[in-house]
């Protein structure tokens, strides 16, 4: 492999600094480097959503996007959620709805409905279902994840 | 008793966290990564594989391919056949086939180093259909391989020797040609179903590591004791050295049931004498396994007040290139065709037949959606030509409660005609039209009630539930908390469910069929009360008083008035405040208070009923409402219970709207994540109701029945029913994509004089 790169960014609240590949995806950055494995790789191609971080608060493929595009960004994953006082109320609310089964399409569904509320904190139905199109899950039949983010918008 | 409890489990606190270790979540110190390479072609010879370019390759570790197979104790297994090689031996049978598997430092490095393996194959006639893999001059992809008895199912397989057909299972009751000579009207419709992909969102994922004659694997597996008594034959290992653990698991559906590339990934271990973990993309998890694709025809004979006399069924499934658990979907087929009514003479034909493609398997109601989809279909059409209603039509010919598909089989425990009715009214509640389409089906699980399960009270008060039940997202865990709880009146946030791990849990058959409520629920209600009952002997013992005056309360035992924890009462029985009581449960097929002679164990119903909507310019169609109703008996996990309800609809949308895994000679040609959609947000109902029926009639804990997988199977013949009923057109080809009800409305309107 050809030169290193040097990275400047936040990773969920702490600055860091790291050396990678040019071709090291961020999803593995994300997974083997830092050791964060609560997000998920299932399509490998931008398809489910189920690797989704956010970069500067937008939701990104993490299993498509370079390392070395989160240099100067600020960069959260699921474990970037919540804190000593608690749960993210996003993650409360996939509790509290039942929005979840298997989990593995979970925190990449969390960190999509985040993005959706910074960018637009109070969608419609129709944009809270259409934001969510772009995350696969194959266990819940999405009314229970619906409801939750709805619940947040409309309590 | 604490009343049913709402769901508090900390795996679910682990899921909305990140905390949650899936099966990909895994590393083991020392481990290599491994990549597979794949068959180009159908059917072909192995004439030349030289591996060595790729074994130069800096961080190539080592090379596994059928060479390495005459080492092995066991090279071929399977489920019903051992028709499979662990790697592809001398020829590949279907593309996709795994043919050698690099293990190397690094996935990149191991995936650099496939291009470098060189192989010729000569390609051999093959057959993608089960159609041609039925006719007589079929090229054959197995010689006449002998059938195992009693394996992993109960029961052995019936090939037709000489031919692809692995398995052929008939019914046959009374007497169809007099009762078809008799009929007012014949009805004779043939329907096909395609090949569905699973679609788990967490493809298949195993570490293996041998360590001497000790064989661990951490496998997303739902079936870890078939897992590890397939890989005891391969490697010739007792099964107390082959440990099997089973870490989260991220979505199943059968498509982790039996056992898939375990043998494959510990074989790769065994070759590079290191810790080996193989990730499947989400194109090589469609490459793995899939539903059998099936063509059904039903011959159904009808009296002048539209009573069914009799029915014939020919059914084809479309059976891969390897056989996994087949022969069972065949025989569930056969018996699921039939529906929940009462039928006097029938007449069916099952057949299973080897083809060149992904191996068929079990999937969520195996033979099920197949089946209700011709017989819900066909009720709809025989209704329509007698101008009655299709409502009215299954309800003269509904079996009551306590009536018998077969004789051979458990009375119907459930009322279909009272479902009918809350799906009728579910959908008026939720919109003012009548329902446009309405479909049921009666299922029997093929339970195997063989199970247990350890429930050790530690000193503290907190609680060890142990038990190989694999938590796939169904929520066994709560379940099994919940009848833990209930049983040693215990708070179910003190109890902790451990397992899948074949070291340290008792046997359980595995995560299918849905039983793990009623088979595993009972063997932990059982271990619990085991527990109890030691617990209060030890109390009465060691307090020096009567055994009736000690109870159980939470946190310990009480006396009248006094309460002891348990740390205390284990001071004063044992000397220290350590120690613990292990219950124990085993369920077989004699549990005293069970009726487990007669199969099925209980009876999988289902009610769904829905409006449509279409865009006659397009063909779009959505589902504007959609009503799910099962008898369920009892809900332990209430939320976990709606959501494999709702969840299971949305797959049958999905199963009657877009999925198709399509071959084109032999080549499949839509196996990856862009080409096979799947429903997403945007594609579910806009409203819907799921009622749960529950009666407290089930065989489990608290009268609880399996469920589950019910859900799925109304789906797509109540789409069709409303399809024909509002708009005119019938589809008999799944799934009803907007080209083929275009093309449908396009012939409607062409006929039209
Ligand atoms: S894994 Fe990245 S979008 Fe599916
Ligand atoms: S909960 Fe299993 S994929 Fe969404």
């Amino acid at each position: 492999m050809t030169a290193s790169l040097d990275l400047t960014f936040t990773l969920n609240g702490d600055a860091k600094t790291a050396r990678v590949a040019p071709n090291t995806l961020l999803i593995d950055f994300l997974r083997e480097a830092c050791q964060l494995r609560g997000t998920k790789r299932s399509c490998d191609m931008q398809i489910c959503g189920a690797c989704t971080v956010l970069v500067d608060d937008r939701p990104v493929s993490s299993c498509t996007t370079l390392a070395a595009d989160i240099d100067g960004a600020v960069v959260t994953t699921i474990e970037g959620l919540g804190g000593p006082d608690g749960l993210d109320p996003v993650q409360q609310a996939f509790l509290d709805h039942n929005a979840l089964q298997c989990g593995f399409c979970t925190p990449g569904f969390i960190l999509s409905v985040k993005a959706l509320l910074h960018a637009n904190p109070a969608p419609s139905h129709e944009e809270i279902v259409e934001h969510l199109n772009g995350n696969l899950c194959r266990c819940t039949g999405y009314h229970k994840i619906i409801d939750a983010v709805e619940s947040l918008v409309r309590p | 008793m604490p009343p049913d409890v709402p769901t508090t489990g900390n795996e679910r606190l682990d899921k909305v966290t990140g905390r949650a270790v899936f099966a990909s979540d895994i590393t083991v110190p020392g481990m290599a990564h491994g990549r597979i390479l794949r068959s180009p072609l159908p059917h072909a010879k192995i004439v030349k594989m030289d591996c060595t370019a790729a074994l130069a390759l800096e961080g190539v570790v080592a090379i596994l391919s059928g060479e390495d197979l005459a080492d092995l104790a066991q090279p071929y297994w399977g489920l019903y056949f051992n028709d499979r090689p662990v790697i592809a031996h001398e020829k590949v049978r279907y593309v996709g086939e795994p043919v050698a598997l690099v293990v190397a430092e690094t996935p990149a490095v191991a995936q650099a180093a496939l291009d470098r393996i060189d192989i010729d194959y000569t390609p051999l006639p093959f057959i993608d259909n089960a159609g041609d893999a039925i006719a007589p001059d079929a090229p054959r992809l197995h010689g006449n391989l002998e059938a195992i008895a009693d394996f992993y199912f109960k029961g052995q397989a019936r090939p037709v020797s000489g031919t692809n057909i692995y398995q052929l299972y008939a019914i046959s009751t009374g007497d169809t040609a007099a009762a078809e000579a008799e009929a007012a009207r014949v009805f004779e419709h043939t329907y096909t179903f395609p090949g569905i992909a699973h679609y788990a969102m967490e493809p298949h994922c195993v570490t293996a590591a041998f360590e001497g004659d000790r064989l661990t694997v951490w496998s997303g597996a739902q079936s870890p004791t078939a897992v590890q008594k397939v890989l005891s034959r391969v490697f010739g290992l007792a099964y107390a050295n082959v440990q099997v653990i089973v870490p989260h698991i991220g979505g199943g559906f059968g498509g982790k049931a039996s056992v898939k590339i375990d043998p494959l990934v510990a074989a790769a271990s065994w070759k590079a004498g290191r810790p080996v973990r193989v990730a499947l993309t989400q194109e090589e998890a469609m490459l793995t396994c899939r539903r059998l694709g099936a063509s059904i025809t039903l011959t159904t004979a009808v009296d002048a007040n539209g009573i069914i006399l009799s029915k014939r069924a020919a059914i084809l499934l479309d059976g891969g290139a390897y056989a996994d658990t087949g022969p069972a979907v065949t025989v569930k087929a056969a018996n699921r065709v039939i529906g929940p009514y009462a039928i006097k003479n029938l007449e069916i034909e099952s057949r299973a037949a080897y083809t060149n493609t992904v191996p068929g398997s079990a999937f969520r109601s195996i033979g099920g959606p197949q089946a209700v989809w011709a017989t819900e279909s066909q009720m709809d059409e025989i209704a329509a030509a007698l101008e009655i209603d299709p409502v009215d039509f299954r309800h003269r010919n509904l079996l009551p409660r306590g009536g018998k598909v077969l004789d051979s089989l458990r009375p119907l425990d459930a009322d279909i005609s009272e479902m009918m009715g809350h799906a009728g009214q579910a959908i008026t509640s939720m919109g003012d039209r009548p329902a446009a389409g309405v479909a049921v089906a009666a299922t029997d699980p093929g339970v195997l009630p063989l199970g247990g399960a350890l429930v050790r009270l530690l000193a503290d008060g907190s609680v060890l539930v142990m038990a190989n039940s694999a938590d796939i997202g169904q929520g066994v865990r709560d379940v099994l908390r919940n009848v833990a709880a209930k049983t040693l009146n215990q708070d179910p946030a003190a109890i902790r469910v451990a397992g899948p791990d074949t070291a340290t849990t008792p046997f359980d058959w595995g995560t299918g069929a849905s039983r793990s409520t009623v088979i595993i629920g009972l063997a932990v209600e059982d271990a619990a009360q085991d527990a109890r009952e030691q617990l209060l002997a030890l109390a009465a013992s060691a307090l020096e008083i009567p055994l009736d005056g000690v109870q159980l309360v939470p946190g310990g035992v009480a006396t009248g008035s006094e309460t002891i924890p348990f740390d205390r009462l284990f001071h004063t029985a044992f000397g220290i405040d350590s120690g613990e009581i292990v219950g124990r449960a085993m369920v077989t097929p004699s549990r005293k208070g069970s009726d487990f002679a007669t199969s099925p164990l209980f009876w999988e119903t289902a009610v769904g009923a829905c409006d449509i909507a279409l865009d006659e310019d397009t063909g779009a169609l959505a589902v504007t409402r959609f009503a799910g109703v099962a008898d369920i008996g009892h809900a332990i996990n209430p939320a976990g219970a709606e959501g494999q309800e709702e969840g299971a609809a949305i797959q049958g949308l999905g199963h009657a709207l877009y999925e198709h895994l399509a071959f084109i000679d032999g080549q499949p040609v839509n196996a990856t994540p862009i080409g096979y959609r799947i429903p997403a947000a945007g594609d579910v109902p806009h409203a819907a109701r799921t009622v749960l029926i529950e009666n407290a009639d089930g065989p489990g804990p608290m009268g609880a029945k399996g469920m589950g997988e019910g859900g799925l199977l109304p789906v797509a013949p109540a789409i069709a029913n409303a399809l024909a009923r509002r708009y005119g057109i019938r589809l008999r080809d799944l799934p009803m994509t907007p080209e083929k009800i275009w093309r449908a409305l396009r012939e409607r309107d062409s006929d039209v004089p």
